[in-house]
């Protein structure tokens, strides 16, 4: 009578428990998925599309997304030859240092030919480089051909971000998710297709 | 590994009291052995208790507390926010359970004489805490900023005005402006969130270290200290762990039915627990039809409407909540408990349950002549049921408490 | 003894509850939320009838959108609750091109112009449904009658005095209040007849009718429109409901498992001291 009492309980309780511990991952969820983004985080946070057929040659645009500076600019001829030049000066010219996510598609580092987009923050403190494309001698570089020069402690980029040797930036310029549909640039989201 | 574990907990347990107080408090702490389910209610207060902080802080994330955002940030809630609805019908639906369940606790209470010697101060704690809850209630119930948030706090804090002489100026200074504003909300804000629980769990913890000190009750009245055994171990009492652990859990279980019932089938509770006119936005010059407060003020808000004057209407309510802390000291009785008393306490007690329950019904419906003189009537059954008590419960016959469970 | 205390209790839980819900069922008819129409009809929502909360939601986009904006709700969400493709919804639904799904649904009048136009600024109707009630809407879209004395030419029994025109008059055709001859009814509750047999009547008025043929729809269509209109602003009032309803199942089926296991537990060391 006593083994059965004991067995009896001891299977009730492991029961009991079974259920009662199996109940609070259900009863855990809504806590954690209300830290998840909310739709309206979501709907703030939501891609950008502009329509980027009526920039000049040569010219930058900045766009705002997800409270940061989105670099545009539409390369030359001469911009993307003079990438080859710049090479020796450069960390990383690969982009192998960081998550490239279009590496090998294009010189821009984009998904274009002709326009690369970049993140417009200077990846040693944060500060928002300044666009300076004019191939001539500058106060931080005698034999300057174009590209970004960051007003804080004096970090260089190329035309398509890529990091110079020597400056306090680590790392180059990264390249946000995007996708083109004809001259519509989506910023925000990849479009799946390459 | 055992032995690691052992050498680390016994370092702290030697610092802290640990294993004694668990011992004392809980698993070894002696109850009552029969006991019936009204002694559940305060485990279920307890769980309430941690429902409403829980569900309370995550909302105090998303909420916004200025009087532009507050009333679309519970919208936000309800829909942007990944089961943030979850969240919010849980409080609501805690803050109803809370009163119910506190409301058939301090019935236990009244039936088997919890307050007596040497209980009292059990009691006196036990309303302390209904009185927080009251204040903590309202002033949550502000906070969505719906029209009965606004209108229902107007009328409250109007009744402030009602004091001679500071009355007008007590209102601006509860305020803080001229009219219930972004100002009246956000302070509201702190002390529902902040003050008035710190108050809450401190009063629960006096009330349950008060309770300790004395023992529970039961609902014979038989004092189980009077028989121990050679540990001094009461002789009809079980230690808590493991059986009144698996009483309350089943309780529990119960509890959580019931409560799920009403979360995810009737959260607003026909319009009892969150009333229909609080989906609108508060406006100052627009009335809604009828103010009523939410159901577990109406029995009060009856008597306030029983009595023409204002400054009357004020005394009667608070003195309906304050007569209750004098209740030990108004039972003469030589039991403690309703199935030993006299015919007159059965009497009194089943009258007193009529009108509170039915000037709850009172204070949720439109105000006739015939129902306000029930109002009246339900009243003073009230009151005499607390100011004869001192009378009727010394001159009744009562049979003799048994010696043991 | 036990299962007779825990029956107790659970018979005391439920009836609390139910006494509760009751006592909001015993409201009256005149002078009830439906004013001159009397009790409200009955409306019950069906939220898992995604056609229906399709149609309500096209009829609310192409004649209510116009005025009465939906604030606290986002397009991108009704799209996806309705199990709407986006790209049709907002091809067919969304007449503004510059909204995005993530944009709330904030309206296309502004509030101090629409407040000029009409004398009070047409109130949001995110919450409608949860601040009038479900039979309220139903009733009130369609109580409307002409009456030449008014701004518009319309009166609503259930809203006497409205600011709001008949918008689905094209729908819904001419409604009048007419008198009707009734029978007599005795106090048994059958029809009073005179002696030739002939069932006695008496004039009442107050009835609404529509004019045969005024309007696009047949009273059957008609009624289904609304019913549809007023069940997506059901959903629209309270997005999360038919969630809220299925998820509840499951939880309360989970916690009377668990308090017939822990009764069961309860109950086998309860031995120990009886």
């Amino acid at each position: 009578m006593q083994e059965k009492d004991n067995t009896r309980r001891k299977v009730l309780i492991g029961l009991t428990s079974a259920v009662g511990l199996s109940g609070v991952p259900f009863a855990a969820t809504p806590f954690i998925a209300a830290w998840n983004p909310s739709a309206r985080a979501k709907a703030a946070g939501a891609s950008v599309k502009l329509d980027v057929s009526k920039m000049q040659y040569g010219q930058q645009i900045q766009v705002a997304w997800r409270k940061q500076p989105v670099f545009i600019i539409r390369q030359t001829k001469e911009s993307l030859a003079g990438l080859e030049e710049v090479l020796p000066k450069l960390s990383d010219p690969n982009s192998e240092a960081i998550d490239e996510p279009y590496r090998g598609l294009n010189l821009t580092r984009s998904k274009s030919s002709e326009y690369t987009v970049i993140a417009g923050v200077c990846t040693h403190l944060g500060c928002s480089p300044k666009y300076h494309p004019e191939v001539e001698p500058k106060p931080w570089d005698a034999s300057w051909s174009g590209g970004f020069f960051c007003p804080c402690h004096g970090s260089m980029f190329d035309m398509v971000g890529r990091v110079f040797k020597g400056v306090p930036a680590p790392t180059n310029l990264a390249v946000p998710p995007h996708y083109f549909d004809g001259n519509i640039l989506t910023i925000g989201e990849d479009g799946g297709i390459a | 590994m055992n032995d690691v574990f052992g050498k680390v907990f016994g370092w702290f347990n030697s610092r802290l009291p640990i294993v004694n107080t668990f011992e004392r408090h809980l698993s070894k702490h002696p109850v009552p052995s029969k006991v019936n389910f009204w002694y559940l209610f305060g485990a279920l207060a307890s769980v309430v208790l941690i429902i409403q902080i829980v569900s309370g802080i995550w909302l105090i994330m998303p909420y916004s507390n200025t009087e532009e955002e507050a009333f679309s940030s519970i919208e936000y809630i309800m829909r942007d926010v990944d089961y943030g609805w979850v969240i919010r019908y849980m409080h609501t639906t805690g803050a109803s359970m809370f009163f119910a369940v506190v409301y058939l606790h301090m019935f236990r209470g009244l039936l088997y004489g919890s307050y007596q010697k040497p209980k009292e101060l059990v009691w006196v704690f036990g309303c302390a805490i209904y009185l927080a809850m009251m204040a903590e209630g309202f002033l949550g119930y502000v906070l969505p900023y719906g029209q009965m948030s606004y209108w229902g706090a107007q009328v409250i804090i109007s009744l402030f005005g009602a004091i001679p002489y500071i009355g007008e100026s007590l209102e601006l200074w509860v305020r803080g402006d001229y009219y219930i504003s972004g100002i009246t909300v956000s302070r509201f804000f702190a002390l529902h969130v902040v003050a008035l629980p710190l108050v809450l769990i401190a009063l629960v913890f006096l009330h349950l270290v008060a309770l300790h000190e004395v023992g529970a009750g039961n609902p014979e009245g038989v004092d189980i200290e009077e028989h121990l055994d050679e540990d001094g171990v009461p002789l009809d009492s079980v230690p808590f762990f493991p059986y009144k652990v698996l009483n309350a859990l089943v309780g529990i279980g119960v509890f959580m039915t019931v409560f799920a019932i009403i979360m995810f089938f009737f959260p607003e509770g026909g319009g009892y627990f969150i009333e229909m006119a609080n989906f609108e936005e508060a406006n100052p010059l627009v009335t809604p039809e009828h103010i009523a407060p939410v159901w577990y003020y109406s029995p009060y808000y009856a008597m306030l409407r029983a009595v023409p004057d204002k400054l009357g209407g004020l005394i009667v309510m608070g003195s309906a909540v304050a007569i209750l802390f004098v209740v030990p000291w108004l039972d003469n009785s030589k039991a403690a408990s309703i199935r030993y008393k006299g015919i007159y306490s059965k009497i009194a007690l089943a009258l007193f349950g009529i009108s509170f329950l039915t000037l709850g019904y009172l204070g949720t419906v439109g105000v006739t002549e015939v129902r306000k003189t029930m109002s009246v009537i339900c009243t003073v059954i009230y009151f005499a049921f607390f100011i004869l008590m001192p009378v009727y419960t010394k001159f009744e016959k009562t049979k003799k408490v048994p010696e043991r469970l | 003894m036990n299962k007779y205390i825990l029956n107790i209790n659970l018979i005391h839980f439920f009836t609390f509850v139910s006494l509760i819900f009751s006592i909001n069922y015993l409201s009256s008819a005149e002078g009830g939320p439906c004013k001159d129409y009397g009790d409200c009809d009955k409306f019950k929502y069906s939220l898992n009838d995604m056609e229906s909360l399709q149609r309500g939601a096209s009829t609310f986009l192409n004649y209510c959108y116009g005025c009465h904006s939906l604030q606290y709700s986002r397009w991108g969400r009704v799209a996806k609750d309705l199990q709407i493709p986006e790209d049709i919804f907002f091809d067919n639904l969304v007449f503004d091109k510059t909204i995005k799904a993530g944009d709330l649904m904030t309206g296309a009048m502004r509030d101090d112009e629409s407040a000029q136009w009409f004398g009070v600024a047409p109130p949001d109707l995110t919450l409608v449904s949860r601040v009038r009630g479900d039979d309220w809407i139903y009733t009130y879209l369609r109580a409307y009658y002409e009456d030449s004395s008014k701004q518009y030419g319309v009166n609503n029994l259930v809203y006497p005095g409205t600011a709001m025109p008949n918008v689905l008059a094209g729908l819904q055709g001419n409604q009048k209040l007419v008198c009707k001859d009734i029978p007599v009814l005795a106090k048994n509750g059958g029809e009073k007849r005179d002696n030739l047999g002939n069932t006695i009547t008496k004039e009442k008025c107050g009835f609404l009718q529509v004019e045969e043929g005024s309007g696009t729809l047949t009273k059957d269509q008609f009624d289904q429109v609304i019913y549809d209109l007023t069940n997506f602003l059901v959903y629209v009032g309270e997005p999360a409901k038919a969630t809220r309803e299925r998820i509840g199942w499951y939880v309360i089926f989970y916690f009377l498992i668990f308090t017939a296991l822990s009764a069961l537990l309860y109950r086998e060391y309860h031995k120990d001291y009886h």
